[in-house]
């Protein structure tokens, strides 16, 4: 064994730079990761999950969800958008040739088309999308050049990507979503949809239970197991539970039963309302919805 | 025995020994370009680990630039574009003037004045004679450069001549520019020493 020391030292520095890669860097990178604020905002975020949530965090570990869901929302890139709010005193026809010499430059041209398209068939309907896809400072100027003649418009920045663009959230996540989390249920397959704003997408409980009883009760092409075992079928009493599951025929409980929720379904379901990554961030940056309006 | 199989064998050179030998050039060479490839990607994309940054973001700057600005933020960047476009010939980008052209406006006692009435008037309406600006005399005449420019960016404008350089003063809104213009009555007439003081501050 007369190589058995250089065999060590090798050994030593290939798992010492894996260890360094894959754990002392992100330490170092995000290890001190406190809560931010949302943007344009005082507010903080994220926000300790309540006692049930934190409980359902550990169901949805235990039932191993994260095998078929994820829980991270991927964005491509991000864009500004102008959209016309107010026309002024100008009518619609004259501004569609107007905006023909907004970008005289031929360098800007295609931003010229892109507006001629998004106005080709507009009969003055408001707000309207104008520009899409554009840089800041082409945004910018716009907004300018349109206020000049007294057009008022707004300029959004929105995140696009494949994810966002299925409604799956609004921005990327980001570490900073999952502070709370112990442990970080991110997830790596896609048999299911992504839930990282499913709080925000069905923010409904009972829908939330009645998918985890019978998925094929609310989603007909469903294909994620029942998970009935977290509800208890029992005789209604003197009088129905007030938790009990309304469910269609095909799924009720016979005559004279009930199909009640068990702690751990509705910890489950108080973490999957508690997942709502939907504000803007500083690292993530977008316009909500509502702030444009 | 022996001596049979020694000569029925051919001679040989001994056991084969690995020697060590210089790695080709073109693997060196494709290395060190692939490295340097690898080192202009990491620069552009990696943001250089800031915590901050996440694809598609590329560096802070340009995670930067798509922050939405609002209010004071957005007023001063707009000010602040419009001031070197139109004042900042003359004044400077600096906002320390220059002499024979323009007085300085960084320190300028009319320009950190309480109100801004009186500052507001010179680009609206310009400003002949004899002036004096931060301990020095003055004696040259401004255009009325404000006049054309809508209620907003001249607001903008002096917030952000108000604030910047060291200048410390209150914003100036869009709504005021608009009483101001106003009330300025039909006169063309440039501005001077005597008719800036005469009116409120």
């Amino acid at each position: 064994m007369k190589t058995g020391l250089s065999i060590f030292i090798a050994a030593f520095i290939a798992l010492g730079t894996s260890w360094c890669g894959f754990v002392l860097a992100p330490l170092l990178q995000l290890g001190s990761a406190q809560q931010t604020v949302i943007l344009q905002t005082t507010d903080n975020w994220p926000l300790q999950r309540t006692g049930a949530a934190t409980l359902g965090l550990q169901v949805y570990r235990a039932y191993g969800c994260a095998a078929c869901h994820t829980e991270q929302v991927r964005q491509t890139g991000s864009a500004f958008e102008v959209t016309l709010t107010s026309l002024g005193n100008q009518k619609p026809a004259d501004f569609i040739e107007f905006t023909k010499s907004l970008f005289v430059l031929p360098g800007l041209a295609n931003y010229t088309n892109a507006i001629a398209a998004s106005l080709n068939g507009w009969n003055g309907g408001l707000p309207k999308t104008l520009l899409t896809a554009t840089d800041k400072d082409v945004a910018t100027e716009m907004a300018d050049r349109l206020k000049a003649v007294g057009v008022k418009s707004e300029t959004a920045i929105i995140a696009t990507g494949p994810d966002i663009a299925r409604g799956w959230g609004s921005r990327l996540s980001v570490a900073a979503d999952f502070l709370y989390d112990q442990p970080v249920q991110l997830g790596s397959l896609r048999a299911g949809p992504d839930l990282a704003n499913i709080g925000v997408r069905a923010p409904d409980a009972n829908w939330q239970l009645a998918h985890l009883y019978a998925p094929k009760s609310v989603t007909p092409n469903s294909t994620m197991p029942s998970f009935k075992f977290l509800f208890e079928v029992r005789k209604v009493g003197a009088s129905p539970s007030p938790e009990a599951l309304n469910l269609p025929k095909e799924f009720a409980a016979a005559d004279g039963f009930e199909i009640v929720p068990k702690p751990a379904a509705k910890q489950l379901v108080a973490y999957l309302l508690s997942l709502k990554a939907n504000v803007p961030l500083y690292e993530a940056p977008f316009t909500p919805a509502t702030a444009a309006k | 025995m022996s001596d049979e199989n020694k000569s029925s064998s051919v001679p040989s050179a001994g056991e084969p020994v690995a020697t060590r030998s210089a790695a080709p050039m073109w693997i060196i060479v494709t290395t060190l370009v692939l490295l340097f490839i690898g080192g202009i990607y990491f620069d552009r994309h990696s943001g250089w680990f800031n915590p901050k940054v996440y694809a598609p973001y590329t560096s802070a700057e340009n995670l930067e630039g798509f922050q939405p600005q609002s209010g004071a933020a957005a007023a001063l960047a707009r000010g602040k574009k419009t001031y070197e476009a139109v004042c900042g010939i003359c004044h400077g980008p600096d906002g320390l003037g220059k002499p024979g052209q323009a007085p300085p406006l960084a320190g300028s006692e009319w320009v950190v004045a309480k109100g801004f009435n009186r500052l507001a008037h010179i680009p609206l309406m310009g400003l002949a004679g004899n002036i004096k600006v931060a301990g020095k005399d003055w004696s040259m005449n401004m255009a009325a450069m404000g006049a054309a420019l809508p209620d907003d960016d001249l607001a903008a404008v002096l917030t952000y001549i108000r604030s910047a350089w060291g200048n410390q003063a209150s914003a100036v809104e869009g709504d005021d520019i608009k009483k101001i213009r106003s009330g300025m009555g039909g006169g063309s007439q440039p501005m001077t020493h005597d008719m800036l003081m005469a009116m409120p501050e």
